[in-house]
């Protein structure tokens, strides 16, 4: 073909209208930006969220996006640090095109992007568990997980009501997420009448637990209560737990029962409980999250739901809301009750607190066996 | 629980002496400070956990292999971050060895993934109760293990003249390479043996604090530290420093705050760096004018 001045302006223009047509295409996307830790001490447990995210932003996408729109996830790595979130919210937050955000499991990180996230004003969906966390006046986190108020209160009610243990020893990491449940944890003690035999926090990734184990051995408690941000740190508490000849009971927050804990501790864990925002068979929502989760990941049994629920809490409000623009979704999501999920069913509050149970598990021979569902109503 | 508190005292005092010992022998040889030797012990853990874990090779042939091989990587780490800037001072081979402990870790986070990895103890018993103290096997086999490593390392430097050939490597290498011996030889047989002590150290904290990429940032720190109490270059000092700042960080935690733990160690540090910056068994060297 002979190449003339009209066929190629022709070429041209047809190349030009293709290109556009494809920035279209990618500018109309509905943009979700993701702290997540790819590295650092959480990128194991990380891994299991963002897969668990990715596959929640299939699954709309097939149903047939947001407001008729596909969803795309912006990831930044938050390093497992505060000041990597910080840089990872920072960058998002310069792209204008995104709608919302879902950010850290770790409490002291959504502590410590909450005033950025404040200041762009659209929704962060997070799974950090501090109680203040939705009671300092911030407007525009939502929690995925129930807060450590209920956290507290389900470990206190079952030690208390179930096992029939009253003199508790308090082990907490000294960071936001374990000072939040050890504070919880007293003052839900001291509505039960009780005062703790031992309230003992520690600096998280220590080496060595032995003066935290023997203060638990002199305290004369009858049961455990331990908020530990980092499962190897839960691992050598536990070895050590057993070696010094502590055997009391021992209800921990979700990191006791997760998968990567109980590879790690092995039988230094057995017979101990825990709470668990999510476990897989709970209800038919974690059954069926389960059984997608292994289907797309090779099997794979997922320890936490919370990402999966925040992208399917942003899509309803979204599509409720019929627009993405930040304060009417923000109250679209404010208005969600009785959205059931992975974790629970959903009934968010002016605080931007949605959950308020949790599942009591006994770690049985390594297996995490689901024993009830303990659910508060305020 | 003082006796109990202080056998897991100078158990992590050990681990810490252990990787202190690398430190020194490269100030010692090659008059380099190498960051990336809580790297080796990661590297060294790493390749147990390959050996042992996944080709389910038999144990003790695992950690040899591991030790072996670490030996090797060792000459690789030196052609890559000292032999380049061996004439350009200390501080760019230090910053060297800080951007390739940084290269290591995120490689194997790359290549390994993020998952850590449980491994078995030296020996099948965990431990043994001996009247009021629990005696972990593992902390036991550290505190044996530092000391006759300790002892073959002072024999080495002290009673042999590959001792010697490395001492004077290290004070003045154009006289030593005038005496006939093989400088760059010595170079990288220290650097061979350094990594092969980190990958020991690692291989026997990995069953108490697992495999991971970041188990060397536990312990390098104070390793460090423990160096510089001890008197920076010193075999004996970096032994008793390592152990003193296990026992005073442990007890610190038991009788005083569990959560100010590491701020004793430091505080320690901080306490020898104003009062005696020589350490307990340094030379005071001070600036002519």
């Amino acid at each position: 073909m002979k190449l003339t001045r009209r066929t190629a302006l022709a070429s041209a223009a047809a190349v030009s209208s293709f290109s556009i047509a494809r920035l279209g295409r990618a500018a109309d996307s509905i943009k979700i930006g993701v702290c997540s830790p790819l590295t650092g001490p959480a990128a194991e447990v990380g891994a299991i969220q963002l897969n668990s995210l990715k596959l929640s932003v299939k699954e709309v996408n097939a149903a047939g996006g947001v407001l008729g729109r596909p969803v795309e996830l912006i990831v930044e790595d938050d390093q497992t640090t505060n000041p990597g979130i910080v840089l990872a919210f920072s960058r998002l937050a310069a792209n204008e095109s995104i709608s919302a955000f879902i950010g850290s499991i770790r409490s002291t990180q959504v502590n410590a992007m909450a005033p950025d996230a404040e200041k762009v004003a659209k929704p962060v969906m997070f799974g950090g568990t501090d109680p203040t966390l939705t009671h300092n006046g911030y407007k525009w986190l939502f929690r995925c997980r129930p807060n450590d108020s209920f956290s507290a209160r389900v470990i206190a009610d079952y030690g208390i009501n179930t096992l029939g243990l009253k003199k508790w020893a308090l082990v907490c990491s000294s960071d936001a997420f374990g000072t939040g449940g050890q504070n919880a944890m007293i003052n839900t003690l001291k509505a039960a009448g009780l005062e703790p035999a031992l309230v003992q926090p520690y600096a998280n990734q220590q080496a060595d637990f032995t003066p935290v184990v023997l203060a638990v051995k002199n305290s004369g408690a009858d049961v455990i209560a331990s908020y530990f941000t980092f499962e190897p740190d839960l691992a050598v508490f536990a070895r050590q737990v057993r070696q010094l000849g502590v055997r009391i009971p021992w209800i921990g927050s979700p990191s006791i029962i997760s998968p990567v804990t109980r590879n790690l501790a092995k039988n230094a864990l057995f017979g101990t409980y825990g709470i668990a925002d999510f476990t897989p068979d709970a209800n038919d929502e974690s059954k069926a999250f389960t059984a997608a989760y292994g289907a797309a990941y090779k099997g794979a049994i997922p320890d936490s739901g919370w990402t999966y629920d925040a992208m399917k809490i942003l899509a309803r409000a979204m599509n409720d809301a019929k627009t993405t623009e930040a304060v009417k979704v923000r109250a679209a999501i404010i208005a969600i009750k009785g959205l059931k999920g992975a974790e629970g069913t959903y009934n968010y509050d002016e605080n931007g607190d949605g959950l308020r149970g949790y599942n009591i598990v006994k770690n049985v021979d390594g297996n995490a066996v689901y024993e009830k569902h303990i659910e508060f109503a305020s | 629980m003082f006796l109990q508190l202080l056998f897991t005292g100078l158990g992590i005092g050990a681990i810490y002496a252990l990787v202190a010992l690398g430190f020194v022998l490269l100030i010692r040889a090659a008059s380099v400070v190498n960051f990336g030797q809580g790297e080796f012990a990661m590297l060294g853990a790493y390749l147990l956990v390959i050996f042992f874990n996944l080709l389910t090779l038999p144990y003790w042939l695992s950690i040899i292999l591991a030790i072996v091989l670490m030996a090797g990587f060792g000459v690789l780490f030196a052609g890559a971050t000292y032999w380049p800037l061996r004439h350009r001072g200390g501080l760019p081979v230090i910053i060297s060895t800080i951007g390739a402990s940084i290269f290591l870790e995120n490689m194997v986070l790359v290549l390994y993934g993020p998952n850590s990895e449980q491994i078995d103890g030296l020996w099948d018993t965990p431990g043994w109760d001996v009247g009021p103290v629990y005696v972990d096997s593992q902390y036991l086999s550290i505190i044996v293990v530092a000391a006759l490593l300790v002892a073959l390392q002072y024999f080495i430097f002290e009673k042999t003249l590959l001792g010697k050939k490395l001492q004077a490597t290290s004070q003045d290498k154009e006289m030593a390479s005038l005496l006939g011996i093989p400088v760059a030889f010595m170079i990288l047989l220290t650097f061979a043996y350094s990594s092969s002590l980190g990958a020991i150290a690692g291989i026997l904290v990995a069953p108490i604090l697992f495999v991971s990429t970041g188990m060397a940032a536990l312990i390098a720190l104070k390793a460090f530290a423990a160096n510089i109490i001890g008197g920076y270059g010193s075999i004996p000092g970096a032994i008793l420093g390592g152990l003193a700042l296990g026992v005073v960080e442990t007890m610190g935690a038991a009788y005083i705050s569990v959560p100010y733990k590491d701020a004793f160690a430091f505080l320690m540090l901080l306490t020898f760096l104003m009062a005696r910056p020589q350490g307990l068994f340094g030379e005071r060297i001070a600036e002519k004018a």
